[in-house]
Formats: C-alpha cells, sequence, structure tokens
C-alpha cells in the first residue's frame, strides 16, 4: 500500500533540489469527501498533496494544458514538470508521447500504482450509504473506510463501490515511470476488459438503437466529457467553430457558409454526430482512464462507445493503447497482415 | 388558501389538474429530471440535476423559420411558442428564488422577451420546502434565500410525514390548490408546520461568508492573481453554467436545413462563458482566453453586475456548480477567498 508521506516527500525533495518546475497531484477539496488537481511549484506546499479514493482524476490532462500554456507564453522550460500518474493516468500519458505531443524528457512520471483499490464511483457510493454524503474517504487494503458527517467511520469493500473502469482496469500499474511508489499487482481480476461492452452489446440491434437514441436525446452538450479528455487536445474542435479570421474583405457569404459541422442546437442528430465524431477520433488511442463517463452531468455511458472502438483496434490489428512509447500510433501505421485489401 | 394534502392523494391531485400538463421529477439512468407525472409521484428527490429554468427558457428555441424562393421575398414564419398551462411540482426553495431573477432579466431595460413570456405566463411553481439540506453543497441561507423560501412559488408544499401543508401564494396557486383533495390545516398543524420550518432554517449549511460585501469586494478585487490561481484545475467545460438556474447567455445561429431553396430557422440555444468561442471576437483575438478570467466572469455576474443591473444577487446558493464540477471548483469557496483576499 501506498504511503501518502512518500509521495509528499518526493514532490518536497524535487522541488527543493530543482530538479522540476512543478509536480501535478492531488489535494484535499474545499467541498467535502473528494480530493482536486493541484499543480504545486513549491516545496512547502508538498505537505498538501493527498493520496485517497477520490484521486479519479486522470491528470495527464494537465500536462496537456500545461504544454498549450507554454507554447501560449512562446516559453521552453528548461525543467520538466513532474505528473502523479495511476496506471491508467500513465497509459494516456504514453499515448501522448507516442503522439510527440511532449518529449519525454519534458516530463517526469512519479507512479502510483492502484494495487488492488481503484478509484470510488460517487454514484454507487450513494447509493451504498443511502444518500449520505462522507467527508472523507481513504484506502485500507482492499477497502475503502469513508468518514461520514456524524464523525463515524464506515468500511466499504472497494469493488462494491469502485468505479466499473476500474473493475475493468487493463493495468493497474503505472508501467512507464520514473519512480513509482506502490507494489506492482498487475490485473485485478474482478471483472474481464471491455465486460459492460459485451452486456450492452447483447441487446438486439433495434433496442440497442433505441437505447442510444434516448441517450442523445439527454446530453447538454456542455462538453465536459471532451474538455477532461487529454487525447481531446485540439486547439479547434469540431463543435467550436472559433478559427475563422474574418478580415475587413471577408464576405457576409463566407461569414455564413464557414463549415459547421454540428449546430450549437442540443438535437438528437447533433449530439449524436459529436459523440460519433468524438469517439471515432479516439480510436486506438483511448486508454478507457473513464473520465468521460465520471464527468457527465446526465449519466450517458460514454465509456460503451469508446471501448467499442478500442476493441476493434485489438481485435482487427492487435493494437494496444499506450501500452509502449515506441510503437507508432494506431491510424499512422499498417502491417502486411492488417485485414482488408485495400492497403496492399 | 391552505390545505392539509394526504401524501397517498398527491396522484388524485394531479388527476385533477386536467387542463395542465404536470411535470414532476423523477428518475432517468440514476438521474433525477424532470418529467411528465405518471401516476407514482411521491416527491422524494433531493434536487432535480437540472434546474426548471428549461420550462421558461428551452435549450433550444425556434425564433423563425425563413425559406427562399427564387424571384420571391424571403419568407419569415414567427414560431412564438403556444404551451399548454403547466405546473412545475417539487421546485426546491433555491430554484423558486431563481424565478424572479429570470423574470427580471427577460423584462429588462424596456424589453420583454415574447418567447420567455409565451412560456413563463403559463407556467406554475409549486415548491417542495426543505425539511433538512438536500445537499451538502447547499448554501442558500448565505445569499439571502431559506430552505423554506417562498419566492418565485405559486404554490409551497411543506413535507409533515403523512401529509403535506400546502400553502398558495399567487392566484395560479389558487386555482392550483382549489382542486386539491385536503382539508383545512388545525391549529396542531399550524404548529408543526412553524416548527418544521424553524427546524430548517436553524439546519447548518456551508456559506458565502459576506454576500452582502460581495459586490464590492469583487469589484474591488477584479485584477486579483487569485482568479488564475483558483481556476488553475479548471477544464473549461460548461457543467456549472448549464446546470445553474439563474445563468441565461444564449446564442442566436441560423440553422439551413435545405439549400433548393434555402431555408432553415434561427435559433436561439443557451450559450456558456466557459465556452472559448464564448467572447471570440471577429478579428480572431478573445478578451477571456483563460480560465481565470472566465472563472471571473461567471461569479462576478453573480455576486456584483447582477447585483448592480437588479439589485439583488444572481447565485441562489442551489449548490449545483458546487458538486457537479467535475474538478472541483467551488463557487462558495471561490467567493470567499477573493472577498477576503486583501491585495
Amino acid at each position: 500500500m501506498i504511503k501518502l508521506q512518500d509521495i509528499r516527500d518526493t514532490a518536497r525533495d524535487m522541488l527543493t533540489k530543482g530538479e522540476v518546475r512543478a509536480v501535478i497531484g492531488w489535494q484535499a477539496g474545499s467541498r467535502g469527501m473528494e480530493a482536486e488537481p493541484v499543480t504545486i511549484t513549491d516545496a512547502a506546499q508538498a505537505g498538501n498533496l493527498v493520496w485517497d479514493p477520490t484521486c479519479y482524476h486522470n491528470l495527464s490532462l494537465y500536462l496537456v494544458n500545461d504544454k498549450k500554456a507554454q507554447a501560449h507564453a512562446k516559453q521552453k522550460p528548461v525543467l520538466p514538470i513532474a505528473i502523479i500518474a495511476k496506471g491508467c493516468d500513465a497509459r494516456s500519458t504514453v499515448v501522448l508521447l507516442q503522439e510527440n505531443y511532449f518529449k519525454r524528457d519534458e516530463i517526469y512520471i512519479i507512479g502510483v500504482s492502484c494495487e488492488g483499490s481503484g478509484v470510488v464511483d460517487k454514484k454507487k457510493l450513494a447509493t451504498a450509504l443511502n444518500g449520505v454524503q462522507p467527508t472523507a474517504a481513504a484506502f485500507d487494503g482492499d477497502d475503502y473506510v469513508v468518514t461520514l458527517p456524524d464523525g463515524s467511520e464506515k468500511r466499504l469493500p472497494a469493488r462494491e463501490v469502485m468505479a466499473n473502469r476500474c473493475l475493468e482496469c487493463r493495468e493497474p500499474f503505472p508501467k512507464e515511470h520514473n519512480i513509482v511508489l506502490g507494489e506492482n499487482k498487475t490485473g485485478r481480476g474482478y471483472a474481464e476488459p471491455f465486460a459492460e461492452l459485451a452486456a450492452a452489446e447483447a441487446k438486439s440491434g433495434a433496442d440497442r438503437w433505441d437505447y442510444w437514441e434516448r441517450q442523445f436525446d439527454r446530453c447538454i452538450r456542455c462538453f465536459a466529457c471532451r474538455s477532461v479528455c487529454p487525447m481531446c487536445f485540439c486547439d479547434e474542435c469540431v463543435v467550436d467553430s472559433i478559427e475563422l479570421k474574418v478580415a475587413p474583405a471577408t464576405t457576409a457569404e463566407e461569414k455564413a457558409t464557414r463549415t459547421r459541422w454540428i449546430e450549437r442546437s442540443n438535437t438528437r442528430a447533433d449530439n449524436f454526430v459529436y459523440h460519433m465524431t468524438r469517439a471515432m477520433h479516439l480510436a486506438g488511442r483511448c486508454i478507457d482512464c473513464g473520465e468521460c463517463e465520471r464527468v457527465c452531468p446526465v449519466n450517458i455511458p460514454l465509456r460503451l462507445l469508446n471501448n467499442k472502438l478500442e476493441r476493434e483496434s485489438r481485435e482487427a490489428f492487435g493494437y494496444e493503447p499506450g501500452a509502449s512509447i515506441g510503437a507508432p500510433s494506431l491510424v499512422a501505421s499498417f502491417l502486411d497482415e492488417d485485414p482488408g485489401s485495400w492497403i496492399r | 388558501m391552505e390545505k392539509l394534502i394526504d401524501k397517498k392523494r398527491l396522484s388524485d391531485w394531479i388527476a385533477a389538474l386536467a387542463d395542465w400538463e404536470v411535470f414532476a421529477p423523477a428518475l432517468e439512468d440514476g438521474v433525477w429530471a424532470w418529467k411528465p407525472a405518471g401516476e407514482d409521484v411521491r416527491l422524494e428527490h433531493s434536487n432535480v440535476k437540472q434546474p426548471p429554468k428549461g420550462f421558461a427558457f428551452p435549450q433550444r428555441e425556434i425564433y423563425f423559420s425563413f425559406e427562399q424562393i427564387k424571384g420571391e421575398a424571403p419568407k419569415l414564419t414567427p414560431k412564438v411558442p403556444e404551451t399548454k398551462k403547466r405546473a412545475v411540482f417539487g421546485v426546491r426553495p433555491c430554484d423558486g428564488r431563481a424565478v424572479p431573477r429570470m423574470d427580471a432579466l427577460f423584462d429588462s431595460e424596456g424589453f420583454h422577451d415574447d418567447y420567455y413570456w409565451a412560456r413563463r405566463d403559463k407556467i406554475a411553481y409549486v415548491g417542495l420546502a426543505c425539511n433538512q439540506p438536500v445537499n451538502a453543497t447547499c448554501f442558500c441561507k448565505s445569499v439571502g434565500g431559506s430552505p423554506v423560501s417562498t419566492d418565485g412559488m405559486d404554490v409551497l408544499l411543506t413535507d409533515l410525514g403523512d401529509h403535506y401543508f400546502a400553502k398558495a401564494l399567487t392566484k395560479a396557486g389558487e386555482a392550483l390548490l382549489s382542486v386539491a383533495p385536503g382539508e383545512k390545516p388545525s391549529a396542531g398543524d399550524q404548529k408543526k408546520l412553524k416548527d418544521t420550518h424553524a427546524k430548517a432554517e436553524a439546519a447548518p449549511q456551508r456559506a458565502v461568508n459576506d454576500a452582502a460585501g460581495a459586490p464590492a469586494a469583487l469589484k474591488a478585487n477584479f485584477d486579483s492573481p487569485l482568479w488564475e490561481t483558483l481556476a488553475q484545475g479548471c477544464i473549461g467545460c460548461g457543467i456549472c453554467t448549464f446546470l445553474c438556474p439563474t445563468c441565461h447567455c444564449f446564442d442566436i445561429n441560423d440553422e439551413v436545413t435545405g439549400t433548393a431553396p434555402m431555408k432553415g430557422n434561427r435559433v436561439r440555444t443557451w450559450d456558456n462563458c466557459q465556452f472559448p468561442d464564448f467572447t471570440m471576437h471577429t478579428s480572431g483575438h478573445n478578451p477571456r482566453e483563460s480560465l481565470g478570467s472566465r472563472l471571473r466572469q461567471r461569479v462576478c455576474h453573480k455576486f456584483q453586475y447582477f447585483h448592480e443591473n437588479f439589485g439583488m444577487l444572481q447565485c441562489t446558493g442551489c449548490g449545483r456548480c458546487v458538486s457537479e464540477c467535475p474538478v472541483g471548483i467551488d463557487i462558495a469557496n471561490v467567493v470567499n477567498k477573493v472577498t477576503e483576499h486583501v491585495a
């Protein structure tokens, strides 16, 4: 089991010795149980770092945001930035490295192994506690211990309230790391990867169509799924047309006919195009951190869409996203034995 | 008018509202949503994930349709909505307090928004008092509200165990309540109501520490470096804004549905100050490029600008933006940190 003090000491040492310019981790939130992402630049802040079952955020998003900020400021920092990375965070970092979003020596990975514990699913926890909202949550072996508002503690087996993404975790150990804390426990054995997807696919085509129509009707297009995704790093997303520069000579016709792939309206058709576009753009890149599904305010099961394409890329091309920095990306490579004769 | 209504007869009341469309909270995919009221309405919700603002101000509204036929003048067909009378059951007091705020906005500076009012004039809100805070992120009391507030409501229900104590507050509320089954509350019921409300108002909540001082303090801290610090984890999604009972910014677009002949709709959709294109100028310059400047905009709109324009804080303390933020940005904490900051 990881000792929180080890995480804090590691961060403090690195900042004190000037080995990194910042450490991306988690700190206690102001609103109750949940931790929140934080980027610390001062060794004195290392004592604020936390590690608990609410550290669900995939922090590689902040590596992307940091890179964007550096590019915007036209800066090229000398020191790397450190990230505290769970197994899934490390895999998405590897995808970003594969895609040359940043270079390996620009980042420093402090791996934290999830071992048997994973992270909590807030909705499952609310159900398990009959709506009582805990004030804190902690790991204890394969259990979570939550503190209730009256100060009492309640122990729950982690697997009962764990996020589905963690039940189906591909690899809880952050293989790619500079240093790593926690045990190398590969595989959790609670549920097969793609178990939820298989269950969803067992329904008839007509039922699935009805199901997704209803799900897309419910989408409010808050774009939290896109915003939280480390792979959704495009400067201009297909849903925002912000890049049309209007000069005095730009005609009304040009403004009116600029390409708008997806309307602002959250109609079923436009929502469908948005989610399908996002799913396709994540094929062979999504490593199932499940953040899109966690943040959806209306509980649309977005992992199913991304899992579908992840499994397709495994089955059709033997491709495993986030496995190796040296591996080419799925859509930028081919093998002679790839299915489909058109490639030859 | 006051009535004591047996909880078991709530569905009889709803059935008696034959000329109304009735909506109530129902669980859908694990989320409380506003649904047409069926036979089994129980009002056991915490709070509905989306506030009821969409009844008067839907996320998508068609202003008019257009059609260009060659050689003819463009044909415009207005689409001012025609709805039945609607009764929305189970509105929490924080969301009730959003109603006068939205009403003020859509009837201001000499402009009466026909689309908003065509819907709004036909809506009656049947509130449900919060006997205890429904969420750990509630902070209505510190922004001038109350868990038993009647603001914006046509009827307020209070849960007294087996019965609801119902009080009509407007003419529409009287009309609704007149067909409800139930009897005149006794002196004992009145006492029970008073005690329940007193207990509700005494329940501890999180707080914005100095809401009265917030408009001036925020104005003084416009250039504070804290905005960027507090927005450090922000991912720039639109949850806080779209789930807010009083956020009302909108965008207008022409959606083309056919090109021969050219036809389509001019639509109003909710817009969102957290999105990158919200303030994008035609030149390509974006005055609110950073996440800190967007957080500041939203917080100052709630606690300063709206107050300057309408004399009331826009935030009603429902806590949705706090509980639903994917990364823990907490408006009460932000207001406290910024207003207590000494430069």
